[in-house]
């Protein structure tokens, strides 16, 4: 961790700890509240990506998330989230930039889809070797919004983990709602207790920092 | 609908306003509370109360292009998310003017309640220390008052607001009235056992925070769902949307009208008193006066200092109430200075529920008389925050498949403990809010031009924030640990603790308030938001603002009774 990540961290640690509601109960009128809505993801329409992208792309969460004993990626719906995120929430320049590297990987690796999961794990890693000198992998370089000049493989890794456990299915079957209705600061963590789910992605752009 | 007379004109509905309110319709008076921001009602319009991640655009992620055009300066502030955006200002629509390279940032709400709904709820009385401090340094100008003439009316205002915390005993951070304190982190009982007996002098206490531990006057204990930012329905937080306005709802005397833009205030032709509030109403435009006996203004430390400067008249060529020229001047905040250490222990210790508040160490620097070692006056105190890290800090490493989602979903083997310094600034003339010459808002409003930088000493504390926050990390065992930037420190306003500008004295020719929080030489005007603080100490002020509002409320009302206001 760089001094400028660290100060980031630290900026958000003071800000208040991360914090993650479960269900609650709610009133009729509480309907047309956020916590009444459907997930981002199921409520939006894709329409950037050729079924070949599609296709190729849920491969790789695929690889990156399988599904186990709890659900992956595809369960999770991070390749919708991908899509939606390259369309809507970056710029121009990262929409760009992501598209020809989900391009370049289709170009360069021909077939890349009908490979065995074996040979397409072993791109992934070249891909990743490739990038290692890349800061993305800093120690807790973690809480920026985003990396724009990251290596296209570190950018899609991201985007699969946000759009896996921030997800409805994640966030509840894979992780677990912290409890709300009381607090106690000391229990055991258990062998077989997961992450609570992240109430908001911990990113705070602290440019004028 | 606002036909019938006022007694008295609150302008501010934030936590100064709301209390102002409170106790003027108590004691019998009748009141208009008029509002910048939109009108929201408690627990209906809290819209994104428990709203998960997924519910959000994005996932939450920041939607940049929007902040940036629209949010620029509001959404630096960690409290800012989609899940509470209708609380805050747009910076796109209400500019304003930073000088270069002495910026601050203006954080604002836009809503009912003010920023009484987003305010971190950290609560901490002034010390008998702290009102002393001008006087025994000689800087600046005396506060007026003492501890004691305060102390019964920070007991009066904790008791109705509920302040959960521990006892301590000590002179530098007297006691509220508590409700039972929150409960630590396993990590945290380490650390304090380990100060304790590595630097006896330092207290580590649970943050005082206003948030119910128990249920209090008709609202619910916490529930602790965690973000208390986006409003609580069941008002176990303080707000004025929960505790203040009902209150004062409920005495039948209350007229609160949302969408009110205060352009200024009008005196009559002695100057001795004011007239009417000029309003501008932000959706049709249209203008009005309203009149009143009392006046009291509580629309925030920039907010209050610009309707008093655009109320210049030929008796105040330089804003109303500005006989001594300090309006606008000595604007304050704390500065922060954060410094973080990992730990390994009790990581087989979890917890359920998620506490909105950290643990507290007290100032313990130049406390009693100054300390020898040091090259600076008055102190500091740190907040400290207890984190467990996880796949959000250590998403950022190789590897595919089945062992990869596997690290994601445990938490981290360490503990992160943070101290943030929030570091005491001293009133300093060329700190200052002052209207632009020929910039003007879209309600025609002069805008405001603010300048800051941090004080030398305020430098020096920070720095010394830094190498005293080793000595505590080393005591409490980190076993890494960072100090912050002492070189590039954050931007004035951050604190989101800005007072000063209509600062109170004795002394006409230097103060803009007197003791009781009226300006001097015009007997039916009252200001008690963070503009009339004399120095800043180094705790979070917001408990101070409501004890002087409670204050000065009750003695405008003797006042009115007695007929002082009458012609």
């Amino acid at each position: 961790m760089n001094r400028r990540e660290f100060i980031q961290c630290a900026a958000i640690l003071a800000a208040g700890s991360a914090v993650v509601p479960t269900a609650w109960s709610m009133s009729h009128e509480q309907h047309r509240f956020l916590a009444a809505e459907d997930s981002y993801i199921s409520h939006k329409s894709l329409t950037l990506f050729s079924d070949q992208q599609r296709a190729v792309v849920k491969v790789i969460v695929d690889l990156i998330i399988p599904a186990t004993d709890t659900p992956g990626a595809i369960d999770a719906g991070s390749d919708r989230f991908i899509e939606l995120m390259v369309a809507d929430w970056f710029t121009t320049q990262e929409r760009d930039y992501f598209l020809n590297g989900l391009n370049n990987l289709l170009v360069q690796n021909e077939g890349f889809i009908s490979r065995s999961a074996a040979g397409q794990i072993k791109l992934l890693e070249q891909l990743e070797d490739d990038a290692s000198g890349s800061a993305w992998f800093d120690f807790g370089n973690t809480t920026r919004v985003w990396d724009s000049g990251a290596p296209f493989i570190c950018q899609f890794k991201e985007l699969t983990v946000l759009g896996f456990l921030l997800s409805e299915v994640g966030s509840q079957q894979v992780l677990r709602p912290n409890p709300m209705g009381s607090f106690k600061g000391d229990i055991p963590l258990l062998e077989t207790d997961v992450s609570y789910a992240a109430e908001l992605p911990m990113r705070l752009d602290l440019a004028g920092m | 609908m606002v036909n019938q007379e006022f007694d008295a004109i609150v302008v501010g509905s934030g936590i100064s306003g709301g209390w102002a309110a409170k106790e003027l319709c108590e004691r019998g008076l009748k009141v208009l509370v008029l509002e910048r921001g939109k009108d929201i009602r408690h627990g209906m319009d809290y819209k994104g109360e428990h709203a998960r991640a997924f519910q959000l655009p994005f996932y939450g992620m920041p939607n940049r292009q929007r902040n940036d055009s629209e949010y620029p300066i509001q959404s630096t502030n960690y409290a800012f998310s989609d899940a509470n955006i209708q609380y805050w200002n747009n910076d796109k629509d209400n500019p304003y003017v930073q000088t270069e390279d002495k910026p601050f940032e203006w954080v604002r709400a836009d809503v009912v309640g003010g920023r009484s709904l987003l305010w971190g709820r950290q609560t901490y009385r002034f010390s008998e220390q702290d009102f002393k401090a001008n006087s025994v340094d000689n800087v600046g100008i005396p506060w007026p008052v003492e501890y004691q003439d305060i102390a019964p009316w920070y007991s009066y205002v904790e008791k109705f607001i509920g302040v959960s915390g521990e006892a301590e005993g000590l002179a530098e951070l007297p006691d509220s009235e508590f409700l039972p304190a929150m409960e630590y982190f396993a990590l945290e009982k380490t650390i304090k056992g380990r100060l304790k007996k590595k630097l006896p002098d330092i207290t580590l206490t649970m943050g005082r925070a206003a948030i119910l531990t128990q249920n209090h006057k008709g609202r619910g204990a916490c529930h602790y769902c965690g973000p208390c930012q986006r409003g609580c329905s069941t008002g176990s937080y303080f707000s004025s949307q929960s505790s203040t306005l009902p209150a004062a709802r409920a005495t039948g005397n209350l007229t609160l009208l949302p969408n009110q833009v205060v352009e200024s205030l009008a005196h009559d032709e002695t100057g001795s008193r004011i007239t009417g509030v000029r309003t501008v109403d932000s959706e049709s435009g249209e203008r009005k006066l309203y009149t009143a006996k009392i006046f009291f203004m509580c629309a925030s430390t920039i907010g209050t200092a610009q309707i008093l400067l655009n109320s210049a008249s030929h008796l105040y060529p330089n804003g109303l109430a500005n006989k001594s020229g300090a309006l606008g001047k000595y604007l304050m905040d704390h500065l922060q200075l954060v410094h973080m250490g990992m730990f390994a222990d009790n990581t087989d210790a979890y917890y359920q529920g998620n506490r909105p508040n950290g643990l507290y160490i007290p100032r313990f620097r130049n406390v009693g008389e100054q300390d020898s070692d040091t090259d600076f006056i008055r102190g500091y105190g740190y907040q400290c925050h207890s984190f467990r890290p996880d796949w959000q800090n250590s998403f950022n490493k190789k590897g595919f498949g089945v062992a990869y989602k596997e690290s994601l979903t445990k938490p981290m083997d360490l503990w992160i403990w943070a101290t943030a310094a929030f570091i005491e600034c001293l009133p300093t003339e060329s700190n200052q809010v002052t209207l632009h010459a020929n910039k003007k808002d879209r309600f025609g409003i002069p805008q405001v031009v603010t300048q800051f930088d941090w004080e030398d000493n305020a430098r020096k504390l920070a720095s010394d924030s830094a190498t005293q926050a080793e000595k505590i990390m080393r005591a409490a065992g980190a076993l890494y640990y960072q100090t912050g930037d002492t070189e590039n420190l954050v931007k004035g306003g951050s604190g989101v603790h800005e007072m000063g500008t209509a600062r109170m004295g004795d002394d006409p020719s230097k103060a803009v308030l007197n003791k009781h929080n009226q300006a001097h030489g015009i007997d039916n005007l009252f200001v008690t938001d963070g503009s009339f603080m004399t120095s800043a100490s180094c705790v979070n002020p917001s408990l101070t603002y409501m004890a002087f509002t409670a204050r000065a409320c009750a003695y405008a009302v003797e006042q009115f009774k007695a007929g002082k206001f009458n012609a």
